[in-house]
């Protein structure tokens, strides 16, 4: 059975609504909800909002009935699957606060998920951990050494609790919503409170004509993860505030068959479906078995978003899937992040990827940025300079915003909040610039390398050595360090590169290429350490190249530099 | 972005069209894995049961996950991932999909 993409009696509502529970109560009043496929394209189970409400409150009423208090924290694994859901709501209507948090991939990942869990319940001094049965183990382990923790285990041990014939108590329009843990953050968890009036704002960005102007027949999909914002504000809670309905994929099951995302899309007339960069990616190299019938004229809004927005993945993505249909004009780059709910920016309807060329590193280099539109109505946003002055047009700086999305602080963490926020601005740590008021997002401030008043982003440097061949994407890491004349500001390059070679001439040969290429190309000298294939460079959550961390590892003399390099790292 | 481009593009509907009896020797199983394995392999090291995947191979994680993947396909197992978490060397792996297979 496939729900309904229209409400026949219900009139849309478009996120007008004061807290979550109210726009699940109203939501629940028509036929639409959330359909579950598998990785073959079936249907697992198809919940309309009005069941994911009944079993929401009947999940409230056990949780009331064991004494949890108001405010308290859950930590629930955000796997894609209809327990989450009865943890999320249910927490919702039992005036408590859901801790989504990721679920462990990998093999041979269980000590560092659960160092991660154990960081995690530390973070949000949460009471309960639940989440699906095959996790009840690891559940068990990391609550162990939390006394706090008084109810952990697979969403069983939730449904074993008697429903006890207690009043709810829904989270109102004063309240926190949830907390949400930003990517890149495992070693020190930073968790972002969502109040339930900052997330209504955001819905209403989002959903509204200068975001996605959601109308009746619309209908969303998505892979992306439950514990990621961009996952559960914007393929949950936006759907859910517009009573559309949802198909959803499990993030897995798209890394093995990205094509069943453009299937869903195709066979429900999905409307709107957003990816990082990469998720389109993974959909143009796998396209060889692209279905005969697969038809993507019905998706209007294709999104980016969650990465730093590569053209050239995105145009082959378009060039692939024109014969099925696909509108490259339907793509809309959009900037945001945790810290203010999920977005700050869309790119205007209807115009598709536009790029804005910009010469950097005092004229020798070129690169090409996307235009991801202006700030959400009622919001406003500065690029400022390091002393804290407003810059101009096409003046890179830190990227500021401001206004009713942005969240009061972290959770419990009052210092890390005092660092990123000031007099009701955000400092969302990225670079950019502005361009007829439209915001050009060029990568992380804190990554920026300055050499000699040059301003160097380390991804050029990354580049430098990509395209020369000396290594391949990905395998290079680049970031700076003070110099051993620290007082004068002075910053020293290291690039850090995985070393695919064997045999200690193999290795002094790929250091000396490395510092070659990047002097050919960027003119700076750099310290190349070389990090074995088996210990990797560090990724964020999301899988990006994490500069920071590499440097971090790098000043801990994890990394070690070739022997007989010209140039010894720092003692 | 590293993800996309060290996921290596294989055939998605091998499941499909292969028919397979449940039973299977541990040594198919084990070819099969270091079938995926051997472009990743370090020096002169063979790779054998006791070969640590995330440790003595230049595989990297995502790589890893995929290998995983191919081999569920083509073995048509499942394995959880509070299973998958547990797994280091080869050896763990193709007893985990050999159980698997006899499970089900």
């Amino acid at each position: 059975m496939t729900l309904p993409t229209r409400n026949l009696q219900l009139a849309l509502r478009r996120a007008d609504f004061r807290s979550v529970p109210e726009m699940l109560d109203y939501a629940a009043q028509g036929q639409t909800g959330v359909t579950f496929y598998s990785v073959r394209g079936e249907i697992l189970s198809a919940l309309p909002w009005r069941e994911i409400r009944e079993r929401a409150q009947v999940t409230a009423r056990r949780l009331i009935g064991a004494g949890f208090a108001p405010g308290e924290r859950i930590l629930v694994t955000a796997d894609t699957w209809p327990g989450f859901f009865d943890a999320f709501f249910g927490a919702q209507y039992a005036g408590l606060l859901p801790v989504p948090v990721s679920v462990p991939v990998g093999i041979g990942g269980k000590d560092a998920y659960l160092d991660q869990l154990r960081r995690q319940l530390a973070a949000s001094g949460a009471v309960a951990a639940i989440g699906i049965e095959d996790l009840a183990g690891f559940l068990a382990d990391a609550a162990g050494q939390f006394p706090a923790v008084r109810l952990h285990g697979g969403m069983s041990v939730v449904d074993a609790l008697p429903e006890k014939q207690v009043a709810l108590r829904p989270l109102g329009p004063a309240d926190l919503c949830y907390i949400q843990f930003s990517s890149g953050s495992t070693r020190h968890p930073h968790g972002v409170q969502i109040t339930q009036a900052a997330l209504m704002a955001n819905l209403a960005g989002i959903t509204g004509p200068a975001g996605l102007e959601v109308v009746p027949g619309d209908r969303a999909a998505s892979w992306l993860p439950l514990y990621h914002d961009m996952g559960l504000i914007g393929f949950l809670m936006a759907p859910l505030s517009t009573q559309l309905s949802l198909d959803y994929l499990t993030p897995r099951d798209f890394a093995r068959r990205p094509t069943q995302w453009l299937n869903l899309i195709s066979k429900n007339r999905g409307t709107i479906a957003y990816s990082p960069s990469f998720g389109y990616d993974l959909a143009t190299r796998r396209a060889s078995n692209q279905p005969d019938d697969l038809d993507l004229s019905c998706w209007r809004h294709a999104g980016i978003g969650g990465d730093m927005i590569r053209p050239d993945v995105l145009d082959r993505f378009a060039t692939t899937f024109e014969k099925s249909g696909f509108d490259r004009k339907a793509f809309i780059p959009s900037y945001g992040m945790a810290e203010v709910c999920l977005a700050i920016t869309f790119s205007p309807h209807g115009t598709g990827v536009r790029t804005d060329t910009m010469t950097t590193d005092g004229g020798r280099r070129t690169r090409r940025f996307v235009l991801c539109g202006k700030v959400l109505p009622g919001h406003r946003l500065e690029v400022r300079d390091e002393a804290g002055q407003v810059l101009g047009e096409r003046e890179v700086g830190r990227i500021f915003v401001a206004g009713p999305s942005v969240m009061p602080g972290y959770y419990g963490e009052p210092e890390a909040s005092r660092e990123v926020l000031v007099d009701g601005w955000l400092d969302t740590g990225d670079l950019g610039y502005t361009l007829d008021g439209e915001v050009v997002v060029t990568g992380r401030a804190k990554d920026l390398i300055i050499v000699n008043g040059r301003n160097i982003w380390p991804q050029d440097i990354e580049w430098a050595i990509e395209t020369r061949r000396v290594v391949k994407n990905g395998d290079s890491v680049a970031f700076s360090v003070d110099g051993p004349d620290s007082e004068d500001g002075g910053e020293r390059v290291v690039v850090a590169v995985l070393a695919r070679v064997s045999g200690e001439e193999g290795r002094q040969t790929l250091a000396s290429d490395v510092a070659q290429a990047v002097r050919e190309a960027i003119a700076v000298d750099c310290d190349v350490v070389l990090v074995p294939p088996s210990m990797g460079l560090p990724t964020t959550s999301s899988g990006k190249l994490s500069r920071s961390r590499a440097k971090a590892n790098y000043l801990a003399g994890l990394y070690a530099p070739p022997k007989g390099a010209d140039k010894t790292a720092a003692a | 972005m590293r993800t996309a481009h060290q996921l290596t593009v294989e055939n998605d509907g091998i499941a499909d069209t292969l028919t397979l009896t449940r039973g299977i020797s541990r040594a198919e199983v084990i070819s099969e894995i270091c079938a995926h394995l051997e472009p990743y392999q370090t020096g002169e090291k063979p790779i054998t049961g006791e070969t640590v995947i995330a440790k003595d191979l230049t595989i990297d994680s995502l790589a890893i996950m995929d290998m995983v993947m191919e081999l569920e396909d083509r073995f048509d197992v499942s394995i959880p991932m509070s299973v998958i978490a547990e797994i280091h060397t080869v050896d763990q792996l193709a007893d985990t999909i050999r159980d698997l297979r006899t499970q089900a």
